[in-house]
């Protein structure tokens, strides 16, 4: 039996390159020994990508992506369908918890230069995944065709509209009717479960290529490739499989946990995982008190808002995000990882911490005049961090990095 | 030596950094806005209990009695509601259950039709499938229990939770003549006690907007009254999300098991590391 299904393996292998994948990427494939705990949320990242793969997909089954049968398909997979409200509270939590270990993620970036030369692609398609995921869960959250669902949309589609020239016919263009209709709706599906996923998986095939040609990082910043055993192997790492599979494991289970309290304990999270104006149906003619993004778009939400001219906000806002991908080119430092940098750096990342969930906080609320002022100084903070990066990096005076791990 | 005395400012410098965040973030821009109970203030605290079949049964009689006559419940089935709530079907159908050709897999949808309810009303009395979820429980809590007279509406009544509403008061009956009276009232000193004149007798100021049910007007006491809406607001809680207390109790069972499994994992971690840190 165990010689059949080895030959059966040699004649698969010898056509596939199974073994030797498994080696390159998994069992021989170094990763610096020393690492602290930031390091998991890339890994956990990839779980809850899984987890919204596989939930998505049975959340296709029951709902209807029809205007009159959008909000009570979803009313439907929450009662009528055998557990549907499993599935429906892991993918809503599955979202924001997607957010939120993305952006503890690119923080650890940040932190230890995780952006740095040769990393500077692996940081670019990071910075895209990004962005392609909020444009997923903007569309996502469409599709419920709640009262948040909807003038959400409203606001953001009308965004395109300050684009001089093309805005409005861009604006007609993405909603494909004068306002958002069942078109929009059935449009918007399309694209979240088909289109958007497929570039995911793309880029974090990307993200991840790239990261196994340069060699993950570790948060002192050193060079493992620089000491090597005999065999080449760099003496400060062990190999991906199977250590840290099981590092990743138990980072894993205490997500898991963190995860199951919010989605059966708490899996409106407050109204800010699940608005409470979206368990009403869209309503065009009546517009919510108070409009506000999921609390993971907040932060850009509150920059939008800070500047007075629509157009000025959008490209504010954009550029925001746009500003990301050219970090690793703003860092004029020499050494990576913020324990060896200097006081200038600290106090920058820290400020820009502070005014990310403040901003975060603001977008959250409705404007007064207070909030309004302190939208300004964090947007301030905010590109400040990255603009004068290239000056407070290249002369503040840095520590020595040794030389092993 | 340097990068010691350079940690010990940067945690002087973090600690600093985020007791600003802190001054900041509370003075001011977390200024209340008007709460959701608008004229009655803090909304009164529920707390729903779903695992009370009692309570949910009385609840759902009531609002089979009073408030089905004009909200549907669009998206709960007779058959999820009666099983839900363990009540026997063939009881369940006799009593509360008035069009007699309504079958168990049928979605509660109301016996009004919304053009015929606009005209009446004003505005068709919305859907309450999901009212426990956009308004909170608290809400709807108070909310019932903040009618009071106005002659100057059109059903003579007003609500402190939701001016101008436009529903009448359909407990009253029940509930009696509730009014909104004005007492005098302890004044509070600065440091929280209440405030005393030279002689030591509390210094009182007339305060109104207080709710206050002519007594006897009604057929149930205050209290009766507080336990009727207690059990309409947990049935409605309920039918938000009737998978709400099978979720509850499934999460403990899925916590359960991600603890053993990170407890599992951990030593099988522990037992590898070995390998390389000797």
């Amino acid at each position: 039996m165990s010689e059949m299904v080895g030959k059966l393996f040699g004649w698969v292998n010898s056509r596939l390159p199974i073994s030797n994948t498994f080696e390159r990427h998994l069992s021989k494939h170094p990763v610096p020994s020393k690492v602290n705990f930031w390091y998991l949320f890339g890994a956990l990242a990839s779980v809850v990508l899984i987890i919204q793969i596989v939930s998505g997909i049975w959340l296709i089954m029951p709902y209807s992506n029809t205007e009159e049968e959008a909000f009570a398909s979803i009313e439907y997979i929450m009662r009528d369908v055998d557990y549907g409200w499993i599935i429906r509270y892991m993918h809503t939590t599955g979202a924001s918890m997607f957010f939120a270990v993305v952006y503890l993620h690119m923080f650890r970036g940040l932190l230890y230069g995780s952006y740095q030369k040769p990393k500077e692609l692996v940081w670019i398609f990071g910075c895209t995944i990004y962005l392609a995921m909020m444009a997923e869960g903007f569309l996502g959250y469409v599709l419920p065709y709640g009262q948040m669902s909807y003038w959400g949309a409203q606001v953001i589609i009308s965004l395109f509209g300050a684009i001089p020239y093309i805005g409005e016919s861009l604006e007609l263009w993405i909603r494909g009717d004068y306002y958002i209709s069942g078109i929009t709706v059935s449009r918007f599906f399309a694209l979240h479960v088909v289109a958007l996923p497929l570039v995911l998986i793309a880029l974090v095939f990307l993200h991840l290529v790239a990261l196994h040609e340069v060699g993950a990082g570790n948060p002192e910043g050193v060079d493992i490739e620089e000491h090597l055993d005999d065999d080449g192997v760099p003496l400060d790492s062990v190999p991906f499989f199977p250590y840290k599979v099981l590092n990743a494991l138990v980072g894993i289970g205490v997500f898991m946990t963190v995860f199951a309290i919010i989605m059966f304990f708490f899996p409106e999270g407050g109204g800010y995982f699940i608005e409470m104006a979206n368990f009403e149906e869209a309503n065009p003619l009546v517009t919510p008190e108070h409009i506000a993004p999921v609390w993971y778009y907040s932060p850009y939400y509150a920059m939008l808002r800070a500047v007075p001219d629509k157009l000025g906000g959008l490209i504010v806002m954009g550029s925001a995000v746009a500003i990301l991908f050219v970090v690793p080119w703003l860092d004029k430092s020499k050494v990576a990882s913020i324990r060896y940098k200097g006081i200038y750096s600290k106090v920058a990342l820290a400020l820009f911490g502070i005014s990310f969930i403040t901003l975060g906080y603001l977008g959250t609320v409705s404007v007064t005049e207070v909030r309004k002022t302190m939208s300004v100084i964090c947007t301030i903070i905010y590109f400040a961090f990255f603009l004068l990066m290239p000056i407070y990096t290249k002369y503040e005076k840095t520590l020595e990095v040794p030389e092993r791990l | 030596m340097i990068k010691k005395q350079s940690n010990i400012l940067n945690i002087k410098l973090s600690k600093f950094l985020v007791a600003i965040g802190l001054l900041i973030s509370i003075n001011g821009i977390g200024a209340a806005e008007g709460g959701p109970c608008k004229d009655y203030g803090e909304c009164d605290e529920f707390k729903y209990s779903l695992n009370d079949m009692a309570s949910l049964q009385r609840g759902a009689s009531t609002f089979l009695n009073y408030c089905y006559g004009c909200h549907s419940l669009q998206y709960s089935r007779w058959g999820r509601v009666s099983s839900d709530l363990q009540i026997p079907e063939e009881i369940f159908f006799d009593n509360l259950v008035f069009d007699k050709s309504i079958k168990p897999g049928d979605l509660m949808i109301g016996s009004m039709s919304k053009e015929q309810s606009a005209q009446w009303f004003g505005v068709a009395p919305p859907d309450l499938t999901l009212v426990s979820r956009v308004r909170g429980d608290d809400w709807i809590y108070t909310y019932l229990r903040a009618y009071y007279e106005d002659s100057s509406k059109q059903y003579g009544v007003n609500n402190l939770v939701y001016p101008g509403t436009a529903m009448p008061n359909v407990l009253m009956a029940l509930q009696g003549n509730q009014k909104l009276v004005c007492k005098d009232v302890p004044v509070i000193a600065k440091n929280g006690g209440e405030k005393r004149d030279d002689f030591g007798n509390t210094i009182t100021k007339e305060k109104c907007g207080y709710l206050k049910v002519d007594e006897g007007s009604g057929e149930l006491n205050q209290e009766e009254f507080d336990s009727l809406i207690y059990d309409l607001t947990n049935f409605l809680v309920y039918v938000g999300e009737p998978a709400k207390a099978q979720r509850e109790r499934m999460g403990w069972y899925v916590i359960f098991y991600f603890l053993i499994f990170t407890a599992l994992s951990a030593l099988l971690y522990r037992e590898y590391h070995k390998d390389y840190h000797k």
